[in-house]
C-alpha cells in the first residue's frame, strides 16, 4: 500500500493547484467592481415621496416622462463639494429642456444647514429631504454622492456612486433618454 | 464500578442541567434580538466587510432603522433578508446562503475534519493490530524515579 | 542620487544571493571549505546590503526627497518625525525593503550559530535555501516593487501616509513585529527542506531551529495581539477582529506554527509525526507568501490592502514554486520518513497532539476557504459574494472549543498508554472545576451554549495548569525541602518548556473566556446630544460638555468632551475626535476609551455638523476587553520563560528522604535527554 503520504501529498497538491488558479485568475481585478455596481440598472426606479424645502411634496411621478437625473448628497460630504460645480455648470445647460428633470436628495443633514446651502449656493433644481433614509435604502445607495439617471419610462439607466464630472453627467443624460 | 465511575457520573449531570438549561427552548426572540441578528447578518455597503451592527457609516445606520422599522411592519426575518439580496446584490449577505455554490462553503471543512478523523482512526486501528513491545507499568515506574532522582540531584 | 544608491544596494543584495548561492552548492559538492566560507560571507553581504537600502530609504525619507515616488507618496514636509521614519514601512515597496532586511538578519543568525558546523550539508543547504527566498525579495525590488523609483517632475510636497497610519505610535511596533514573526519561520522552513534534500530527517533539524521556531512563534502572536489592539484603540468600529481577509492572513500561518510547535514534541520525544511536522512547517512558510500575496495582489477586498501593483503574479509564481518543492520533496521521500515508533493507544498524549494537529489544520482550512471563497464563487457562478464574521464565527468556534478541550485535557495524559484509573484520577478534580463553572455561568444568567462551554472548559484547563504547577512545586519540597517561592523558581526554570507553555495556555484561557463574553454581551448605542444633555447606557451616565477643533500641518481635529459617570462617581472626560487629513476626503475617527476591569465604555464621534451644538456619539459597552490584553501579555511571557536556558545541574547532597520510595510518578515533561543544546 502506498505510504499515506503520497495521497495526502496527493489530496494537498490537488488542493493548492486549485487555489492557485482561482488566485491567478483574478490577480488585476477590482475587487470592488462588483459591490460598486448599482443592482438597480436597468429595473424599475423606486418610487419617493418626500417633503421638498418649501413645504411640498416631491414625488417619483412628477417627472414621469422626463430624463431625470437623481443626485443623493448633502451639505458637508467632502466628494459632494468636489461635484457641485459640474452639477451647477450641467444644471445650467439643461435646465430649459422641456423633458429634463433634476432632483437632489439629501440625507443625513439638518434640514437648517441644508437651507443655508442651498441659498448660499444658488442650487436651482429640486431638492427633496431624505430624514428617514428611506429613499437612500430604496435606491440600494452605498453612499453619497450618489447619481441615478432615470429614463422617462420609469426605468434607471445609470447610476454611480462617488463625484461626477460634467462628461459623466452628459453621458448619464443621454442613456436616460435613450432608455425606455 | 461506582467508586470508579460515580464522581463522573455526578459530573455529567451537573454538566447535563447546565446545558438544559441553555439550550431549552424558550419563546420567540423579542424584536430587539431579531433586529440585532439581522444586523450581523448583513454588510454594511459602504464599508470593507464591517457588518451593519458594527459599522457607524450613514448607510448602515440607515439600514439599521430600516431592519426595525420593517420587523415592526411585520416582515419575516427571510423578508426583509430578501429584500436587501433584491437591492444590493447576494453580496450583503455577511454568510453565504446554504444553497447552491454557497454550500461548499458550509460543506467543505466538515468533509475534510471527517476525512482526517476517519484517516486517523485507520491509522490508530493498524497500529494497534501490528504486535509490538510493551513495557509494563512497573518498568515505566522505575525509568520515572531514575529520572527523577537524576533530577533532584541536579537541581 | 539615492535612487542609484539605493537600487545598487539591492541589486548588491540580489547578485550577493546567486553568488553565495553557487558558491555553497560548489563549496558542498567539491568538499572545498574555502568556498563554503565565501558562501557564507555573502549571507553578510546580503544582510548589508539590505541594510543599506533601508538605510538610504531612510535617509530619504528624512530629508523629504520627494523626487523619489515612494517618498512622494508616503511623506509629506509636514508629517511628524516618528511617521516618516515608520514610512518605511507603511506601503508596498517599503514592506518589502523591510521583510528583505529582517531576512537578511536571520540569515545571518543562523550562518553565526552554526559555523562551528559549516560543512554539514544539512546547514549548507539550509543556508542555500534561505538565499533562495532572499534572491526572490530582492528581484522583487529590482522589478514590480521597485522603492527607489523616481519621479520625472518633482513635486513641490508629497502626499503624506494614509490618514489611518499616522494617528497611532503603534505603527512603529505592529509591522516590525509582525514581519520578525513572518519572516522568522523562514529558519525552520529552511532546514525542513534541507533535511528532505539532505535525507536527515531524524530529530537534528528540530532541534537545531527549535529556539529560532519560537522566537518568530512569539513575534507572530505579538503582532497579531497588537494588531487586535489597532483594531479597538484605533480604528474605531468598536471590535478588535473582523474576519478581514489581512487579519486572515497573520492568523493562517499562526495556526499552522501552532500546531508545529506542538507537534514537534512528539517528534523529540517519539520520533514520530515526521510527515506532520515537515509539512506543517512548509505549510506555514507557504502561508506567510500567501498572506503577502492577498493584501498586495488587490485581489481580495480589504480594509488592510495595500494599492495595488504588478506584485501579484510574481508571489503567487513563487509560492507555486516553493509549494510545489515541499509537496514533492515529501512525496519523493514518503516511505523513508516512516516512524520507528507507533501510536500505542488512542488515550495517549501522542494521540492527543495528533488530534491537535487535525484541529488546527482544519481551522486553518476554514480560515483559508472563507477567505477565497468570494474568489471561488465568482469563477464558478459570476458574481461574488461575501463571507464574512458570521460564518467565521460559526465554523470557528467548534473547533475552538474542541481545542480547548484538549489543552485541558491532554496534560494529563501519559506518553504511549496507559490506564483509564490514571487518567480519571488526574484529571477529576479540574474537570469537576469546569463543570461547577458552568453551572455557575447558568445560575448567573449566561444562556449562551459555546459561552458556557467556553468557561467552562477555560476553567478546567486553568485547574489543570494549576494542578501541574502544584506537583512541581509539591515534588520539589518534598525531594529538597525548598519554601514554595524557591520550588516554584527552581521548577520553572528547571523545566522551561512546560512550565512556559503552561504560562501560555493561561494566556490562551483568558483570551477565550473575553472571546465567548464578548459575543453574548455588551450594548451599542448612537446618541444625539446637545451640548449639556446626558444620557445612560448600562449605568454610565454621559454628559457632552463641548468640542473643540484643532489644526497642525498634519491635520484638523475635532474632538468632543464627554464626562463618564457611573454611580455618582466621575470615571473622567474621554474625548472622541474625527480628524481630516489635507490630502483625503474621509474623516478618520478616533476612538475614546475608559478601559475598565469588567468592562470598557467605547466613545466615538459619529458626526460633528459645523455648528458643533448637536453631535451623535456612538457608545459601546464592550464587555472584558482588558483581559484580552492580559492574555496576550501571558503569552509573551510564557514565550519568554520557554525560551529561558534550563537550570544548570549542580550537584547537592541528597535528603534522607529521598531513601524513600517515591509515591506515584508523575509524567510532567521532562526534556528529551539527546536534546542538542540550543
Amino acid at each position: 500500500m502506498k505510504h499515506p503520504a503520497r495521497i495526502v501529498a496527493l489530496a494537498v497538491a490537488l488542493v493548492v493547484v486549485v487555489l492557485g488558479v482561482v488566485l491567478a485568475l483574478n490577480v488585476g481585478n477590482d475587487p470592488e467592481q462588483d459591490a460598486k455596481q448599482s443592482h438597480l440598472v436597468g429595473k424599475a426606479a423606486p418610487a419617493f415621496d418626500l417633503p421638498n424645502l418649501s413645504g411640498g411634496r416631491v414625488t417619483l411621478a412628477d417627472v414621469a416622462g422626463k430624463a431625470t437625473i437623481v443626485n443623493f448628497w448633502n451639505s458637508w460630504c467632502i466628494p459632494c463639494e468636489q461635484e457641485a460645480p459640474a452639477l451647477q455648470q450641467f444644471y445650467a445647460a439643461h435646465k430649459d429642456d422641456s423633458d429634463f428633470a433634476m432632483i437632489g436628495i439629501v440625507r443625513d443633514d439638518a434640514t437648517g444647514d441644508v437651507r443655508t446651502y442651498v441659498k448660499d449656493n444658488d442650487v436651482g433644481w429640486t431638492i427633496a429631504l431624505d430624514p428617514q433614509n428611506q429613499a437612500a435604502l430604496d435606491f440600494a445607495t452605498r453612499g453619497q454622492p450618489e447619481t441615478y439617471a432615470i429614463s422617462p419610462g420609469g426605468t434607471v439607466a445609470a447610476a454611480k456612486y462617488g463625484p461626477m464630472s460634467s462628461g459623466e453627467l452628459e453621458t448619464f443624460l443621454a442613456a436616460a433618454r435613450a432608455s425606455e | 464500578m461506582i467508586r470508579r465511575w460515580g464522581p463522573w457520573i455526578a459530573l455529567g449531570v451537573v454538566v447535563v442541567i447546565a446545558l438544559a438549561v441553555v439550550l431549552w427552548p424558550h419563546g420567540d426572540q423579542s424584536s430587539a434580538a431579531r433586529a440585532q441578528d439581522l444586523e450581523t447578518q448583513l454588510k454594511c455597503p459602504e464599508c470593507q466587510g464591517l457588518s451593519v451592527a458594527d459599522s457607524q457609516a450613514p448607510t448602515s445606520r440607515a439600514i439599521r432603522s430600516d431592519i426595525k422599522r420593517r420587523i415592526a411592519a411585520g416582515q419575516s426575518d427571510e423578508q426583509i433578508r430578501q429584500a436587501y439580496i433584491d437591492k444590493y446584490g447576494d453580496s450583503i449577505l455577511l454568510a453565504p446562503e446554504d444553497s447552491g455554490v454557497s454550500l461548499l462553503v458550509w460543506i467543505l471543512p466538515v468533509v475534510v475534519l471527517a476525512l482526517g478523523a476517519t484517516g486517523i482512526v485507520f491509522a490508530l486501528r493498524r497500529n494497534r493490530d501490528e504486535p509490538h513491545l510493551r513495557a509494563t507499568d512497573a518498568d515505566e515506574r522505575l525509568v520515572e524515579r531514575e529520572h527523577r532522582v537524576e533530577d533532584t540531584v541536579d537541581g | 542620487m539615492k535612487a542609484a544608491l539605493g537600487y545598487a544596494a539591492v541589486a548588491f543584495g540580489a547578485g550577493a544571493s546567486v553568488v553565495g548561492i553557487t558558491a555553497l552548492l560548489a563549496g558542498l559538492q567539491l568538499r572545498d571549505a574555502f568556498l563554503l566560507r565565501f558562501g557564507r560571507r555573502c549571507v553578510f553581504g546580503v544582510m548589508l546590503a539590505a541594510l543599506a537600502a533601508a538605510g538610504v530609504m531612510e535617509w530619504a525619507l528624512l530629508t523629504h526627497d520627494f523626487s523619489l515616488r515612494y517618498v512622494a507618496e508616503n511623506n509629506a514636509t509636514g508629517t511628524p518625525l516618528l511617521y516618516t521614519i515608520t514610512g518605511l514601512w507603511a506601503a508596498l515597496e517599503g514592506s518589502i525593503l523591510l521583510w528583505a532586511v529582517i531576512l537578511g538578519g536571520y540569515l545571518t543568525f543562523v550562518v553565526l550559530k552554526f559555523r562551528k558546523r559549516a560543512a554539514d550539508p544539512l546547514v549548507v543547504i539550509a543556508t542555500v535555501t534561505g538565499l533562495v527566498v532572499a534572491l526572490f525579495f530582492f528581484a522583487l525590488m529590482l522589478g514590480p516593487a521597485n522603492p527607489f523609483r523616481e519621479l520625472a517632475t518633482v513635486p513641490v510636497d508629497g502626499r503624506g501616509p494614509n490618514p489611518l497610519l499616522q494617528n497611532h505610535v503603534l505603527m512603529a511596533f505592529h509591522p516590525p513585529i509582525l514581519y520578525l514573526g513572518y519572516v522568522g519561520f523562514t529558519v525552520p522552513f529552511m532546514f525542513g527542506i534541507a533535511a528532505l534534500v539532505t535525507g536527515r530527517f531524524g530529530e537534528g533539524w528540530l532541534a537545531d531551529t527549535r529556539r529560532a521556531t519560537l522566537v518568530a512563534w512569539g513575534f507572530l502572536t505579538i503582532g497579531i495581539i497588537l494588531g487586535a489592539w489597532w483594531s479597538y484603540e484605533v480604528l474605531g468600529w468598536g471590535g478588535f477582529w473582523a474576519w478581514d481577509p489581512v487579519e486572515n492572513a497573520s492568523l493562517l500561518p499562526w495556526l499552522t506554527a501552532t500546531a508545529f510547535i506542538h507537534s514537534v514534541i512528539v517528534q523529540e520525544r517519539r520520533g514520530m509525526l515526521r510527515v506532520w511536522n515537515l509539512s506543517l512547517v512548509i505549510a506555514t512558510f507557504c502561508l506567510t507568501i500567501l498572506g503577502t500575496f492577498l493584501t498586495r495582489s488587490g485581489v481580495i477586498d480589504s480594509v488592510h490592502a495595500f494599492t495595488q501593483s504588478d506584485i501579484g503574479p510574481w508571489l503567487l509564481a513563487f509560492l507555486g514554486v516553493v509549494a510545489a518543492t515541499g509537496i514533492g520533496l515529501v512525496a519523493w521521500r514518503g516511505d523513508l520518513l516512516r516512524a520507528p515508533g507507533r501510536i500505542d493507544s488512542a488515550v495517549s498524549r501522542e494521540s492527543a497532539f495528533l488530534a491537535n494537529n487535525l484541529l488546527f489544520a482544519a481551522l486553518a482550512f476554514v480560515v483559508l476557504l472563507g477567505t477565497v471563497f468570494p474568489l471561488i464563487a465568482e469563477a464558478l457562478r459570476g458574481s461574488r459574494l461575501s463571507v464574512g464574521e458570521p460564518y467565521f464565527d460559526r465554523m470557528a468556534t467548534p473547533i475552538g472549543l474542541a481545542l480547548l478541550f484538549l489543552m485541558a485535557a491532554a496534560p494529563a495524559l501519559p506518553w504511549r498508554a496507559t490506564s483509564g484509573d490514571v487518567v480519571r484520577h488526574r484529571l477529576l478534580v479540574p474537570a469537576w472545576i469546569g463543570g461547577l463553572t458552568m453551572l455557575a455561568a447558568v445560575i448567573l444568567g449566561a444562556r449562551g451554549l459555546a459561552e458556557i462551554l467556553a468557561y467552562g472548559l477555560g476553567a478546567f484547563a486553568t485547574a489543570g495548569i494549576v494542578r501541574q504547577f502544584v506537583l512541581g512545586i509539591r515534588g520539589r519540597r518534598r525531594a529538597l525541602g525548598e519554601s514554595r517561592a524557591v520550588a516554584l523558581g527552581r521548577a520553572t526554570r528547571s523545566n522551561p518548556r512546560l512550565y512556559g507553555g503552561l504560562v501560555v495556555h493561561f494566556g490562551v484561557v483568558l483570551i477565550a473566556v473575553v472571546l465567548a463574553a464578548s459575543s453574548a454581551y455588551g450594548a451599542n448605542r448612537d446618541v444625539k446630544l446637545r451640548k449639556g444633555q446626558s444620557t445612560t447606557v448600562s449605568g454610565y451616565t454621559l454628559t457632552y460638555l463641548g468640542s473643540h477643533t484643532e489644526r497642525s500641518d498634519q491635520k484638523t481635529t475635532i474632538s468632543a468632551d464627554v464626562k463618564v459617570r457611573r454611580g455618582g462617581s466621575v470615571l473622567g472626560t474621554y474625548a472622541p475626535a474625527i480628524s481630516t487629513y489635507p490630502n483625503s476626503t474621509e474623516g478618520i475617527g478616533t476612538p475614546s476609551v475608559r478601559t475598565g476591569v469588567v468592562e470598557d465604555v467605547y466613545l466615538t464621534l459619529v458626526s460633528a455638523p459645523a455648528s458643533q451644538q448637536v453631535i451623535t456619539l456612538g457608545v459601546r459597552i464592550n464587555p472584558m476587553i482588558v483581559w484580552l490584553w492580559i492574555g496576550g501579555g501571558f503569552m509573551a511571557l510564557g514565550t519568554i520563560l520557554a525560551l529561558s536556558p534550563r537550570l544548570r545541574r549542580r550537584s547537592r547532597p541528597l535528603r534522607a528522604a529521598d531513601a524513600a520510595p517515591e509515591p506515584e510518578p508523575e509524567p510532567h515533561d521532562p526534556e528529551p535527554r539527546a536534546e542538542v543544546s540550543v
